[in-house]
Formats: structure tokens, C-alpha cells, sequence
């Protein structure tokens, strides 16, 4: 065997490890998202180290994959939905002991075994590849434990793909070494029949679903949850809040947002992933957690929140406003080093983008005014110090509703929005 | 089999690994199916007991709930319980609370509610200096001048988180009882009325809270010239501190 050359038995080694690997990312995804079925706040791993401890701080690229609308399937039916580590938790279990076989079973395996496991070895690299660009383009963040998936397929794949051509290669060398002597009877018929890959890929699906199924048959009746958490008190004073510009309106719902919490931005982005975002009519009330302006906090949670609802609030009602709250969300990072520079960097950033006389109405009595109204609203709806905020109709939806159990909530609530 | 037979006779009478050729004779793709097995059956028992305990925690939560903040209007060091209890009395009885016609109390009706005295009830106000200010009119005068005006917008701009407006209207005791009991309430409406003009679409009469007191109740001493007032830097007297009204939003949950 020459240097270049790998033998079919290493490939499967490798592909083993990377498959345990694998199994072992998406146990940890598994056991993150599951714990948040209890709807409490809990610690989310991040780490390329399995095992490392839960990450402490409270926003890490883990959580926004896990609370985002990619992370799990049918999630209108599901509390949560069912998280897609699940199918990874499963497959990688079948790919660990397929690689297991390879690797005891050599050239006296089915030659099936190599083409399959190959071709097989797609689903989980398309489903990286797929999840990869999602998280580039939509989430703008890479999750650690996601990306141990990624190079897990990937190289689940490439060790697949690499300990096929061996297996053919030494194939073809132990056909041509192989003398038959004359007046042999002939072989007995091989049992060795590509039928074999469709019992495999049964054995595949059925290692992929049968987590999954579990999952979704043990889940609590979350229903009767919905409605616990609460109701506007009637009559409210609702002077100063904005009406947001969205397509086609089916539903009332009043958010309190603050621009610069990753939390609202996260919450925003699955309304909008949902296709949610477009179906509600939107009442904003600008909830800061900036003590410059926000009499319920001893200290700024989000330094220049205060500036941003003013500037959010001189959009107006309609479309601007929502150009601006937008705008907010996507620099946030940005926008609070500013606000850390002092008031007049913040305004300097908001008027290169939207102009001096936006620029000037922030920093004008009225938007102070308005913004005072919708703090007292928050304070007269007794709503939690905490953004975002969400009444459908006059009920408030829980927090853990808005993350993770978003759609299941529409889907029980305001099933009209899915439509 | 010979040959198997005489493997398992060592030298120590026994054989070293005497499954070993048994286990060789075990399909890798039967020991494949049984790990894969066992993995998939393993994973999916941990994801049920996972799920199952979830629903555990969350139908028998180990610990409280922990608290959180409730949006509420601003209360600070100064909402003392006496304060408050002057202040819920005069929401009460000035109508604020309960949706009443009436707006503003009698002086009567201040000593009888407050049963407190003169010096104890300007007291509660003095942590308002720095919020609130004084509008001082001229004598026998309930029209509010352009500076009068000025720090009433000010102040009222400045609301915070404070739910309630006071108004408190005095007179000096020039002139008869009755005539300084009328002034005072004319000054406190004329402050009402400016906040009614700067303010129109605001729901005053669920905010502001007047109080007129005439002469004969919690007169300002000489001291109070101290506080903002809409005449800074002209001179100030117990007679002139006393035509005013004193107007602040108050930081209280009442």
C-alpha cells in the first residue's frame, strides 16, 4: 500500500470517529433543547469541547440557534416542534455502527456496504450544508455545537466517500489476483444483493425517526398554559403607541420592544421567519431598559435604548417605523458602542442613516413626551421589566411562548395568522 | 475442531480466551446491527426519560418561580407612608380616584383629611424642591405670566414616572378669608387651565390633583423663597411666596 493510499478499514475508523463525534454534538443539542420543555430558564451548551460546561452568559450563538425558527420541525403541531438534532442524534447512531461493520467486516462485507454508506453519508452533509447557510444568512451566527455537526458530517462524508473508492480499489485488485482453477465448480450464489441497501436505509430511517417519535409522544400538554399569563387591564390608556406597517393585518397584537435587546432582535426575526410578522397588526410600544429615560431600572441594561425608541418613534407610524426598528436591530452591536461614547455619536450614526430632521426629533420634547406615554403604559399593563413583551388581543402571551413555543401558541391561539 | 480443542489445552490446563473463536464466528454485520441497535435504543430511552422529566419540572417545579420586576409608576424615598396618606386623601377627596365631577378640595376639607398641621404638611412637600417649583403670582392676581407659564411646561414635561400632577394653591393673608379661599382656587384652575391648553389631548383630569388652601392653612414661611420659583432672582417675602401655586408631579404609588 503506498502513502497515498488509505485502506477502506482506516476510512471506517475515521468515519466512526466522525460519527461519534456527531452523536455526541447532538446529544448535547438534543439535551439543550429538551430541558426548555419545562419552560424555565436554563443554560445552553456552547462549546466544541463535549462535555464543557453549560455556556453562563445569558445570549451565546447556541441559544439563538436553539430559540431560532430553523431548529426544529413542525412546530405549529409541537410545543418546541421536534428538534432537528433528533434526526442527527439517530442517524449518527446508525452511521457509527454502519462504520463499525465496515471497518470489522473489510473485503468480506457486502460490496454494497462501502456505495451505500457513501451515498447515504449525503443526508447528514446536506443537511450541514443546508442548516450552514441558514445560520450564515438568516441567523448571522454560528453555533458551536452546530458547527461540531457540520465538520462531523463533513467528514463522516469525505471518509465515506474516500473509503468507497478503497473498498472498489481493493476489490478489483483481489479479482485480478484471484485464479480460478480449471474444471471448479462454480461459486455458490452470492447472497450479497443490492437489495441489502434498501434494509439499510429502512434500518436509517428508522434510527432517524424513532427518537424523534418518542420525543413528540412524551411531550406535556402545553395548551391550558397559553392563557396564564395574564390579560391587559381594561380600559388602557394606549396614547403615544406607533402602528406598524405589515401586509396583511389578521390579528391585534401590542409588542413592547426595546431596539437594542438581542432578545426583541431574536423575537423579531423568528416573527419574521415564521412568516407571522406580516399577518399581525402591529402596535409597538417602545419598552427601553435604559435608565436615562426608564424610571423602572437602577441602571441601563441597554445603554442608548432610550435615543433608538425616540428615534424609532420619530419614524412615525406606518412603514418608517419599522425601517428604523429594523435598522436598530441589525447594528445593535454598533449602535451600543456609540451610545457608550456618549448621546452624540448615537445621533451623529442615526442622522448619517435617516437624516438630520429624524436626527432633530429625537432629541426633541414631543418624542420624550410620547416615549414617557408608552413607559406608563407598560407601568399602567403592569407588564414584566423584561422586553419583548407580546399581547394577542388583550392576552398576554408568556415569555417561553414568544421563543421556542411561538408557532404552537399561533397555532392555538390565532391559528387565522398561520393561514 | 482438533485443532481448536488442543488451542483450549494449555500449558495451565485452561484456555486464555476460550470465547475467542466463538466471537470470531459472530458476523460483523450482526455485531454492526446490535451496536447500532443498542446506540438508537439507548439515545431514544435517554430522549424519553429527558422529555418525561422535563414534563416532571414542569408540572412539580422544584423551585419558586423567580421574581420578576413589574412595570410599575415611579415610587422614591420621599412617598413616605404620611406623605402617601395625605396624598391618597387628597386623590380621594379631590376626585381622581372614582371618577367623581369635583375637582379640588375645600381648605375645611384639608384639615379635616390631612389631620395634620400646618408646619408637619409643608414638610412632606420639602423633598419635592428639586422636582417641583413654585408659580408665583401677583397680588389679587390669578393670571399666570410668561414666566409662570414658562416653568409650568417645564415641570410638566418632566413627568417621569410619576403618575400624579399636584397643584397646591395658596393666597397671602391680605385680604378677607373667603376672597384669599376663592383667589387660591382661581389660581390652581388657571394652572389647570395652561396644562389643559399645552397638553390637550393628555387625560388631565386623571393626573392632576388641585389643592387650593386659601390663607388660613400651611402658609409658606420666608424659607420657601429658596425653592425654583417663576420669579428667580426678583424679591421674595411671606406675602409673595404665598401668592402661588406650587405645582410638581409626585414620584408615589398611590
Amino acid at each position: 500500500m503506498g502513502m497515498g493510499r488509505i485502506s477502506p478499514k482506516r476510512a471506517a475508523v475515521v468515519a466512526l470517529v466522525a460519527s461519534s463525534l456527531g452523536l455526541v454534538f447532538a446529544a448535547y443539542s438534543t439535551y439543550d433543547y429538551a430541558v426548555q420543555l419545562d419552560r424555565q430558564v436554563h443554560a445552553v451548551h456552547c462549546s466544541f469541547i463535549p462535555g464543557a460546561p453549560a455556556a453562563a452568559d445569558g445570549d451565546n450563538p447556541c441559544k439563538t440557534a436553539l430559540f431560532s425558527a430553523y431548529s426544529a420541525l413542525f412546530r405549529a403541531t409541537y410545543w418546541g416542534g421536534v428538534p432537528i438534532s433528533l434526526f442527527a442524534l439517530g442517524a449518527f447512531c446508525f452511521f457509527a455502527a454502519f462504520a463499525l461493520y465496515l471497518a470489522m467486516s473489510g473485503s468480506r462485507g457486502s460490496r454494497w456496504g462501502w456505495p451505500f454508506f457513501a451515498a447515504a453519508s449525503l443526508l447528514p452533509l446536506a443537511a450541514s450544508v443546508g442548516m450552514f447557510f441558514v445560520s450564515v444568512t438568516h441567523l448571522h451566527t454560528l453555533c458551536k455545537l452546530c458547527v461540531g455537526i457540520y465538520v462531523s458530517s463533513i467528514a463522516l462524508a469525505a471518509s465515506a466517500f474516500v473509503g468507497a473508492r478503497a473498498d472498489k480499489r481493493e476489490r478489483e485488485d483481489l479479482a485480478t489476483a484471484a485464479t480460478v482453477p480449471v474444471g471448479a465448480p462454480p461459486a455458490p450464489a452470492s447472497r450479497d444483493s443490492p437489495a441489502l441497501a434498501v434494509l439499510w436505509t429502512a434500518g436509517l430511517g428508522v434510527a432517524a425517526l424513532l427518537p424523534a417519535l418518542v420525543y413528540a409522544s412524551a411531550l406535556p400538554d402545553y395548551g391550558p398554559l397559553l392563557v396564564k399569563c395574564g390579560k391587559l387591564p381594561a380600559p388602557l390608556d394606549r396614547r403615544g403607541v406607533l402602528k406598524i406597517a405589515t401586509e396583511k393585518p389578521v390579528k391585534p397584537v401590542l409588542l413592547f420592544e426595546d431596539p437594542l435587546c438581542p432578545s426583541c432582535k431574536a423575537f423579531h426575526a423568528r416573527l419574521l421567519d415564521e412568516g407571522i410578522y406580516d399577518r399581525l397588526d402591529v402596535t409597538l410600544a417602545l419598552f427601553p431598559l435604559d435608565s436615562e429615560c426608564n424610571w423602572m431600572l437602577d441602571r441601563a441594561l441597554h445603554p442608548g435604548a432610550c435615543v433608538m425608541s425616540r428615534a424609532v418613534i420619530c419614524g412615525g407610524n406606518g412603514t418608517k417605523a419599522r425601517q428604523v426598528l429594523e435598522w436598530s436591530y441589525d447594528n445593535q452591536e454598533e449602535l451600543e458602542a456609540l451610545a457608550k461614547q456618549g448621546e452624540k455619536a448615537l445621533l451623529g450614526k442615526i442622522g448619517e442613516r435617516w437624516g438630520s430632521d429624524l436626527a432633530a426629533c429625537v432629541s426633541s420634547k414631543a418624542a420624550a413626551a410620547q416615549l414617557n406615554q408608552e413607559l406608563h403604559l407598560a407601568a399602567n399593563a403592569h407588564i414584566p421589566v423584561s422586553t419583548p413583551q407580546m399581547f394577542l388581543g388583550e392576552q398576554r402571551i408568556c415569555d417561553e411562548d414568544t421563543d421556542l413555543g411561538l408557532k404552537y401558541t399561533m397555532a392555538q391561539l390565532a391559528p387565522e395568522v398561520l393561514r | 475442531m482438533n485443532q481448536r480443542r488442543h488451542q483450549a489445552q494449555t500449558p495451565f490446563g485452561i484456555d486464555a480466551d476460550p470465547y475467542r473463536d466463538r466471537r470470531r464466528r459472530v458476523p460483523p454485520a450482526v455485531i454492526g446491527a446490535g451496536v447500532g441497535l443498542a446506540l438508537v435504543l439507548c439515545a431514544t430511552a435517554t430522549v424519553g426519560s429527558l422529555v418525561r422529566g422535563a414534563k416532571e419540572r414542569l408540572e412539580h417545579p422544584s423551585a419558586p418561580a423567580e421574581k420578576v420586576a413589574i412595570a410599575d409608576d415611579a415610587e422614591v424615598a420621599y412617598c413616605t407612608p404620611e406623605f402617601k396618606q395625605v396624598l391618597q386623601r387628597v386623590l380621594n377627596a379631590c376626585g381622581l380616584v372614582g371618577g367623581e365631577q369635583r375637582r379640588g378640595c375645600q381648605p375645611a376639607d384639608v384639615k379635616t383629611f390631612a389631620s395634620i398641621n400646618d408646619a408637619d404638611f409643608n414638610a412632606l412637600f420639602t423633598p419635592l424642591k428639586g422636582r417641583g417649583a413654585v408659580v408665583l403670582f401677583d397680588e389679587n392676581s390669578d393670571a399666570l405670566d410668561d414666566g409662570a407659564k414658562k416653568l409650568l411646561e417645564e415641570r410638566w414635561a418632566d413627568r417621569k414616572g410619576a403618575r400624579y400632577f399636584f397643584v397646591v394653591a395658596r393666597a397671602s393673608r391680605d385680604g378677607t378669608t373667603e376672597g384669599n379661599r376663592a383667589l387660591s382656587h382661581k389660581r390652581a384652575n388657571s394652572v389647570q387651565f395652561h396644562l389643559h391648553e399645552i397638553a390637550p389631548d393628555d387625560d388631565l383630569d386623571k393626573e392632576v390633583g388641585l389643592l387650593w388652601l386659601g390663607s388660613e392653612f400651611a402658609q409658606l414661611p420666608s424659607a420657601y423663597c429658596d425653592w425654583p420659583n417663576s420669579r428667580a432672582g426678583k424679591r421674595c417675602t411671606p406675602e409673595f411666596i404665598n401668592r402661588s401655586a406650587f405645582v410638581s408631579w409626585v414620584d408615589c404609588r398611590l
